[in-house]
């Protein structure tokens, strides 16, 4: 599984990725987590809002700071 | 997609979108579209995106307020907003505000100017 948390770096982008860290570890799935601070990049999934959420290239959430519990239930 | 518009951890976005068809007022949709981004009402976005089940696209409209501008009462682009359990929360069609359709593109830019005015001093007083 891959996880990637789309963002520019700001405080919301950083919660949802250790969000999603802790997810990953309570889950104990392996799993790769990228954060992806371009902004083309992040452009091209059509993304208009930051944090977002992608699961193996398919966007979960945008413009929102999932809790742990909530991105445990995208996982499994 | 302007980069100055695309990205936002900030408030709440307004995104707008247009059908964008092949007649007259599927064009003026789109122009007002653009008009109503330069007037500061939001930030032009890809209604195609949610018709072709764009995961990003449809998280990010999920997300924001939308403005939605259909040409004719066909109602496509509020069609593409049904499938996905979307619901704008300002929707405007062109025909509505006296522009009839037709396949005549000679007229585009003064037909939209009166109908962006009259969607703004809507946007505006609601």
């Amino acid at each position: 599984m891959k996880i990637k948390i789309l963002g520019t770096g700001c405080p919301k982008c950083k919660n949802l990725f250790n969000a999603a860290q802790e997810a990953v570890k309570e889950t104990n799935i392996s799993c790769e987590i990228e954060k992806v601070e371009d902004i083309t990049k992040i452009m091209s999934y059509g993304v208009m809002m930051t944090p977002a959420l992608v699961v193996n290239g398919e966007v979960k959430s945008a413009g929102k700071v999932l809790s742990v519990a909530e991105i445990k239930k995208l996982l499994v | 997609m302007s980069e100055k518009n695309s990205c936002c951890c900030g408030g709440e976005k307004t995104l707008i979108m247009a059908c964008s068809g092949g007649s007259n007022v599927g064009q003026i949709s789109n122009n007002v579209m653009i008009e109503l981004d330069k007037a500061g009402k939001g930030s032009a976005y890809c209604l195609a995106g949610l018709g072709g089940d764009l995961s990003g696209f449809i998280q990010s409209t999920k997300s924001a307020k939308t403005i939605l501008i259909d040409g004719c009462p066909v109602a496509c682009a509020r069609t593409v907003f049904n499938r996905h359990n979307l619901k704008p929360d300002k929707y405007f069609v062109v025909t509505e505000f006296g522009v009839e359709k037709n396949h005549n593109f000679d007229n585009l830019n003064s037909e939209t100017q009166i109908v962006a005015d009259k969607i703004i001093k809507k946007l505006e007083c609601c």
